[in-house]
């Protein structure tokens, strides 16, 4: 054990060393550097970030876990979080990118013409960003926590220090080049497990050809054990829940903040379109490999694992049972472990993977600094949005004006700390299930800022007073069906708080038609520069005609 | 700065909305469709996976990242066509 501290810290400290190594040497200097990295990241690296940004501690420790769990019906994260870029590149990215705007508050205050609107808007992305941290943070807490032997609040408190230190020193610059090297240790990190447990348990090293066997084999041990199925779908929720979930977490991704303000670092259009394609394709390799995980653990925990003799078990079992993530408990006491003897918690089975192929001390620091990644570069962007939705949307367009470049970079900066540490606080002691808070985050994204974005770039009557009330009421909606699901036992059609996005959206939609027709139409202006983001860059409209322009004018519009 | 025909640039956003809508109809169907009638597609089997499984773990996620590279293919094409190609420097 001593060995595998000493390895584990030794590939969490050098990882860590590479990712403040660049961020100092890209520090900022700049307010447009510093929020999106003055645009000129190309499409590929700004995939990679958009993956690193993307997959958090959620998708990296507790999404394979989830679908051994839930079989079927934990595939709707993974359909749900992959869809979701084709709502954002198809529908959003492009047009958000010609609007020129740097923050989603920024688009909606100067769309809607309405300040109250942006203010909304920016609370909304300081609401949504850290409730979704705070599941990073507590989820960087349980990894250095037990790698490095320490209390998880004492972990915690390690992450919290390392992320407010890159984030505020070197803003988006330093988090894009950062996200690329934590992609890489990441998606590394995933896929080399998984591919020693195919290659031992059907000799073949291509996980996403062989699992579909293990599949079909775990069908025939449910049919003898006669426990539920694993591929039946249906069987932990409703068809209606399962597709609820679905489009809130479509929706949510569509409307996540710290997602969208990737598609402004790049110089075009094209570039957004070419960059949601990369993102989807890295992160599609992590989403792809998660189900691989879950059949074979399910497979090694109902072959190796039960059946055997309780003095007789595993030695990795051990070591997992002592950290209250695993039981194996011989409740009929017949000295055999049975199937139904053994509950284990979503987060291990990624993070014992190693230990249960018997992979060695290196693979498993490996897994610890892939986790560490996950969690510290999703944190990284949503203090990123915290900070822009601060010092941009309230501070300078709100309070003050008059604000130097300088003050706003300290407020950017500033509030990047403040936030760590409040959201770091929370996680010492989280309000709910890691999976649970992030699902929240989604639901309140897709009742917000998903109908304000879709309806603003694609409908140029909508006016500020309708996306005031659109917002307003889906946010509404959502938190009291979340609450009224959760506490109260109200559902309908089976969905219960995690599907909450579906009716949040549906309100708000309705919302926001009903109350911009019933007011005044948005100014010539407001139209004219809502018709203008159907045409691409090298071509303006105006008073009711399009002017071709040269793309080098339009490409980075003054701000 | 020059005045174009507006049907030109109107033909532009005609066929990038029709493209949009085709992709998001097949991607609405790889995903909330499939899961509507998984049941009756579990009678299928595909890559030693019954088909609704093999689906929602691999065929919805591979369709997404095929459309999402076809969809920015065809548009350089069209934007070439129109006269729009900007080559950037990245």
């Amino acid at each position: 054990m001593d060995s595998q501290f000493l390895v584990s810290l030794l590939m969490i400290l050098g990882t860590f060393g590479l990712y403040i190594g660049i961020a100092v040497y890209n520090m900022a200097r700049q307010t447009s550097d510093f929020y999106v990295a003055g645009r000129n990241v190309p499409a590929v690296f700004n995939g990679m970030a958009i993956g690193a940004d993307w997959m958090s501690a959620a998708s990296f420790i507790g999404l394979a876990g989830t679908v051994m769990l839930l079989g079927y019906d934990g595939l709707a994260y993974i359909m749900g979080w992959t869809g979701g870029y084709l709502l954002l590149t198809f529908l959003l990215a492009p047009q958000l990118r010609k609007s020129g705007r740097y923050t989603v508050p920024e688009f909606i205050g100067d769309r809607y013409s309405s300040s109250t609107a942006r203010l909304i808007a920016a609370v909304a992305t300081i609401i949504i960003s850290f409730t979704y941290s705070i599941g990073q943070l507590s989820g960087s807490g349980v990894v250095i926590g037990r790698l490095l032997e320490v209390h998880t609040a004492v972990g915690t408190i390690i992450g919290v220090v390392l992320i407010a230190f890159y984030s505020a020193l070197g803003g988006m610059k330093g988090i894009t080049w950062t996200q690329v090297a934590q992609y890489l240790v990441l998606i590394i990190a995933y896929l080399i497990p998984v591919i020693f447990m195919s290659l031992q348990l059907t000799n073949n090293p291509i996980p996403w050809m062989t699992y579909g066997q293990i599949v079909g084999e775990l069908q025939q041990l449910d049919a003898q054990l006669g426990v539920s199925e694993y591929v039946v779908p249906f069987t932990e929720a409703t068809r209606w829940q399962f597709l609820a979930l679905m489009f809130t977490l479509m929706a949510g991704t569509a409307g996540l903040p710290h997602v969208i303000v990737r598609f402004y670092t790049v110089s075009t259009m094209k570039a957004a379109r070419w960059s949601g394609a990369w993102a989807l394709l890295f992160i599609g390799l992590l989403y792809l490999s998660a189900p691989a995980y879950a059949a074979f653990s399910r497979f090694i925990l109902m072959t190796q694992v039960a059946g055997s003799s309780i003095a007789d078990l595993p030695a990795w079992t051990a070591s997992w049972v002592n950290t209250g993530s695993l039981s194996v408990a011989d409740t009929n006491a017949d000295g055999i472990l049975q199937w139904e003897e053994i509950v284990i918690s979503n987060d291990i089975v990624v993070m014992a993977t190693p230990e249960i192929a018997n992979l060695g001390i290196f693979v498993i620091g490996l897994m610890a600094a892939g986790a560490m990644a996950a969690a510290l570069s999703t944190a990284g962007g949503l203090m990123i949005a915290i900070s822009a939705a601060l010092s941009q949307d309230i501070y300078y367009r709100s309070i003050n004006p008059e604000a130097t470049e300088s003050q706003r970079l300290l407020v950017g900066r500033a509030s990047i700390i403040i936030a760590t540490v409040a959201a770091g606080l929370v996680a010492l002691n989280p309000p709910g299930a890691i999976t649970q808070i992030v699902a929240w985050a989604f639901a309140l994204a897709s009742g917000t800022f998903f109908p304000a974005l879709i309806l603003g770039v694609w409908w140029k009557r909508a006016n500020g007073p309708g996306v005031i009330a659109g917002m307003l009421t889906g946010l509404g909606v959502t938190l009291s069906y979340i609450f009224a699901a959760k506490y109260g036992g109200f559902t309908i059609l089976g969905i219960i708080d995690t599907g909450a996005g579906v009716f949040g959206a549906a309100a708000a939609i309705i919302a926001i038609i009903v109350v911009s027709l019933a007011t005044k139409a948005p100014s010539k202006e407001t139209q004219e520069e809502v018709m203008d983001l159907r045409y691409p860059e090298g071509m303006t409209y105006k008073d009711g005609e399009v002017w071709r322009t040269d793309p080098a004018d339009t490409k980075r519009p003054d701000h | 700065m020059r005045k174009i025909d507006k049907k030109e640039a109107d033909s532009y956003f005609r066929i990038r909305t029709i493209l949009i809508t085709i992709y998001l109809l097949i991607g609405f169907t790889a995903s909330f469709v499939v899961v509507f009638f998984a049941e009756e597609l579990s009678e299928f089997s595909f890559n030693g996976m019954p088909f609704h499984y093999f689906m929602g773990a691999q065929g919805a996620i591979l369709i997404f990242i095929i459309l999402l590279f076809i969809n920015a293919i065809i548009n350089d094409r069209i934007d070439k066509k129109f006269g729009l190609d900007q080559d950037q420097k990245d």
